[in-house]
C-alpha cells in the first residue's frame, strides 16, 4: 500500500518535467510563429534538453521501485 | 485584458507560463505558496488565478476556500499532476472553479482564459504565418525584405520606406518596430497631412501660449515616440522650409518645442516613407540631399504587389480570415478565384486587394459558403490611369511603337473585335491583319 503511494508520488514528481517541457515547446513555437527574436527559443531549448534529463531519473526511480518490489 | 496570478512552487514552469500569458495579453504575477498568494490577495484582485492542486504548505483547494471566506470569487484553474483527481474536483468544485492536467498546452491556458472565442480558434487556427507579427508572404523579394528588416532592427539605424501607394510601408514601420523590441512606442504621423501652420508644432511640440490657440503644452511626435520608433509618412510632402528645422533635430538628437527655450534629448529611431521614386527624389528636388542621407541611413524598397504575385493568393487567404473572424462567417475560396486575384496587377497593391476583397464579401450571400467576386476586379482609379496612360504620346517614341500601343488599345476597347476595332481605328480588317502579321502579333492579338 506505502509502495503504491510511493509510486503515485513518483508518476505526479515525473510530470512536472514533462510540464515544463510542455511549455518551454509552447514557447519555442510562439516565438517562431511570431518572428521574436530567438535568444529565449534557445533558452527554452535547454530547458527542455534539461528537464528531458530530469524527467529520465524520475522513471528510472520508478523502475528502481518495480525492481524492489519484485525481489 | 485580465489580471492572473498563478500559484505554483515550480519557478521554472512559473516563469514560462508568465512569457506565454503576457504574449497573450494578460497581466499576471505569481506565487510559490499559499502564504504568498493570500497576501496577493490582501491588496489585489485578480480576473482568474492558475492554482497548483498540491503546494508546499498545503493544498490549493484551501486558497479557494480562503477566497470564498473573504468574499473574492475570480476564475479559478487547478492544476493538478493526477488525472484520476479530475474527475473527483469536477464533483467538488464552484460553478468558476475548473480544472487542469499537467502536461499543460498552450490552447489549455487560452480555452480557459478565454472560453468562447477558443473554441472558434481551435477550428481556424491560423495557417498563415504573420512575419514580425504583421507582415505575409513568402515571395524572394519579401524574403529578401525580411532579412533587410532583421538587420536594421538591430540597430538604431534611420530607415526609409520607398514603395507604391498601397505596398504595406505603415506595416513594414509595425514590423521593424516590433523586431526592434524597443521600450517606447510606434507613433505615426503623415507630413503630408498638416498644414504648413501647425506641422513644427506636431512634430516638436509646443509651449503654452506659443501662439494664438496654444493653450496648453503639447508634447511633440519625436518626444512621445521616445525610446521607441517614430513613423514619418509621406516626409517628401512637407513643406520645404520645415525641413532645416527637421534636419537640425536629426542631427542634434535634440529637439526644442515651438516658443520654448530649452533642448529635450531624443531618442527614437526615425522610419520615414515615400512614394515616390529615387529618381523623383533627386530631381525634384522634393526633399534636401543632407537630410535625405539623414532619414535613408538603411533605405528599403518595398516590393509592389505585382512583383510578389506568388503571395497575392497568401494575402487574400489572411484577408478573408480575418473577415470571417470579425462577422462570424465561414467563407472560402475556390481555386478558380485565387488564380483570377493572381492575374491582376493590383496597381494600388495590397490595398486594393484588401478593399476588392472587403467588398466582395459584402456582396456575397450571407448563407453561402463561397464568396462572390466581382466581374470587373479594376478599381476605377486603375481604369482612369491605364487610360491616360494608353494615350500618351511622346517625343521620342518611334511611329511603329505608336501604332503598336493604338492598335493594342483599340482591340483592348473592343475586346478583340478585329472588324470593330479597325473601322475604329479608319482602316479595313485586311489592313489590321496585314498590320498584326508585319509585327508578328501585338500583345496577345495575333
Amino acid at each position: 500500500m506505502k509502495d503504491k503511494e510511493i509510486l503515485r508520488t513518483l508518476v505526479h514528481d515525473a510530470r512536472a518535467p514533462l510540464n515544463r517541457i510542455s511549455m518551454n515547446a509552447e514557447l519555442i513555437k510562439m516565438i517562431l510563429e511570431n518572428d521574436m527574436p530567438k535568444d529565449k527559443a534557445l533558452s527554452a531549448l535547454d530547458k527542455i534538453i534539461n528537464n528531458c534529463q530530469q524527467c529520465s531519473e524520475d522513471l528510472q526511480k520508478i523502475s528502481d521501485l518495480d525492481s524492489s518490489e519484485s525481489t | 485584458m485580465l489580471n492572473i496570478l498563478l500559484v505554483d512552487d515550480d519557478s521554472e514552469f512559473s516563469d514560462v507560463v508568465c512569457h506565454i500569458v503576457e504574449f497573450l495579453g494578460h497581466n499576471i504575477d505569481t506565487a510559490a505558496n499559499l502564504a504568498e498568494a493570500q497576501q496577493w490577495f490582501e491588496n489585489n484582485t485578480f480576473d482568474h488565478v492558475f492554482l497548483d492542486f498540491m503546494l508546499p504548505d498545503g493544498s490549493g483547494l484551501h486558497l479557494v476556500e480562503h477566497l470564498n471566506s473573504i468574499g473574492q470569487s475570480p476564475k479559478i484553474t487547478l492544476i493538478s499532476g493526477h488525472p484520476s483527481v479530475k474527475g473527483k474536483l469536477a464533483e467538488m468544485c464552484a460553478p468558476n472553479v475548473g480544472h487542469l492536467v499537467k502536461p499543460l498546452q498552450r490552447e489549455d491556458i487560452e480555452r480557459v482564459l478565454n472560453p468562447k472565442k477558443n473554441t472558434e480558434k481551435k477550428k481556424k487556427q491560423p495557417s498563415i504565418q504573420k512575419h514580425f507579427g504583421t507582415l505575409i508572404g513568402e515571395s524572394p523579394v519579401m524574403q529578401q525584405l525580411y532579412t533587410m528588416i532583421e538587420r536594421v532592427a538591430n540597430t538604431n539605424a534611420n530607415v526609409m520606406l520607398m514603395g507604391e501607394s498601397g505596398a504595406g510601408k505603415e506595416v513594414v514601420a509595425q514590423a521593424i518596430h516590433n523586431a526592434s523590441q524597443c521600450e517606447g512606442p510606434l507613433v505615426a504621423t503623415n507630413c503630408g497631412a498638416l498644414s504648413k501652420e501647425l506641422i513644427g508644432s506636431e512634430l516638436f511640440g509646443h509651449e503654452k501660449g506659443a501662439f494664438t490657440g496654444a493653450i496648453a503644452r503639447k508634447e511633440g511626435v519625436f518626444e512621445q515616440a521616445a525610446n521607441g520608433t517614430l513613423f514619418l509618412d509621406e516626409v517628401t510632402e512637407m513643406p520645404i522650409d520645415m525641413q532645416p528645422n527637421l534636419l537640425r533635430v536629426l542631427e542634434s538628437k535634440k529637439v526644442v518645442r515651438v516658443g520654448g527655450n530649452k533642448e529635450l534629448p531624443v531618442d527614437c529611431r526615425v522610419i520615414s516613407a515615400t512614394n515616390r521614386s529615387l529618381e523623383d527624389l533627386a530631381q525634384n528636388n522634393v526633399i534636401r540631399e543632407d537630410i535625405y542621407f539623414r532619414l535613408a541611413v538603411f533605405p528599403i524598397d518595398i516590393p509592389a504587389l505585382r512583383d510578389r504575385k506568388e503571395d497575392i493568393e497568401l494575402l487574400a487567404k489572411a484577408f478573408l480570415e480575418q473577415l470571417n473572424d470579425e462577422n462570424g462567417t465561414d467563407f472560402t475560396w475556390q481555386t478558380a478565384q485565387l488564380k483570377e486575384l493572381s492575374g491582376y496587377d493590383w496597381p494600388g497593391n495590397v490595398r486594393e486587394l484588401r478593399h476588392a476583397i472587403h467588398r466582395a464579401f459584402i456582396m456575397s450571400d450571407p448563407k453561402g459558403k463561397t464568396i462572390t467576386l466581382p466581374s470587373n476586379l479594376e478599381s476605377p482609379f486603375s481604369r482612369v490611369n491605364k487610360k491616360s496612360q494608353a494615350n500618351q504620346v511622346s517625343a521620342g517614341q518611334t511611329i511603329e511603337e505608336v501604332e503598336k500601343d493604338l492598335i493594342h488599345a483599340t482591340l483592348d476597347k473592343v475586346q478583340g473585335n478585329k472588324t470593330l476595332a479597325a473601322q475604329m481605328l479608319g482602316i479595313s480588317t485586311k489592313t489590321l491583319y496585314n498590320r498584326l502579321n508585319a509585327y508578328g502579333g501585338i500583345g496577345e492579338y495575333s
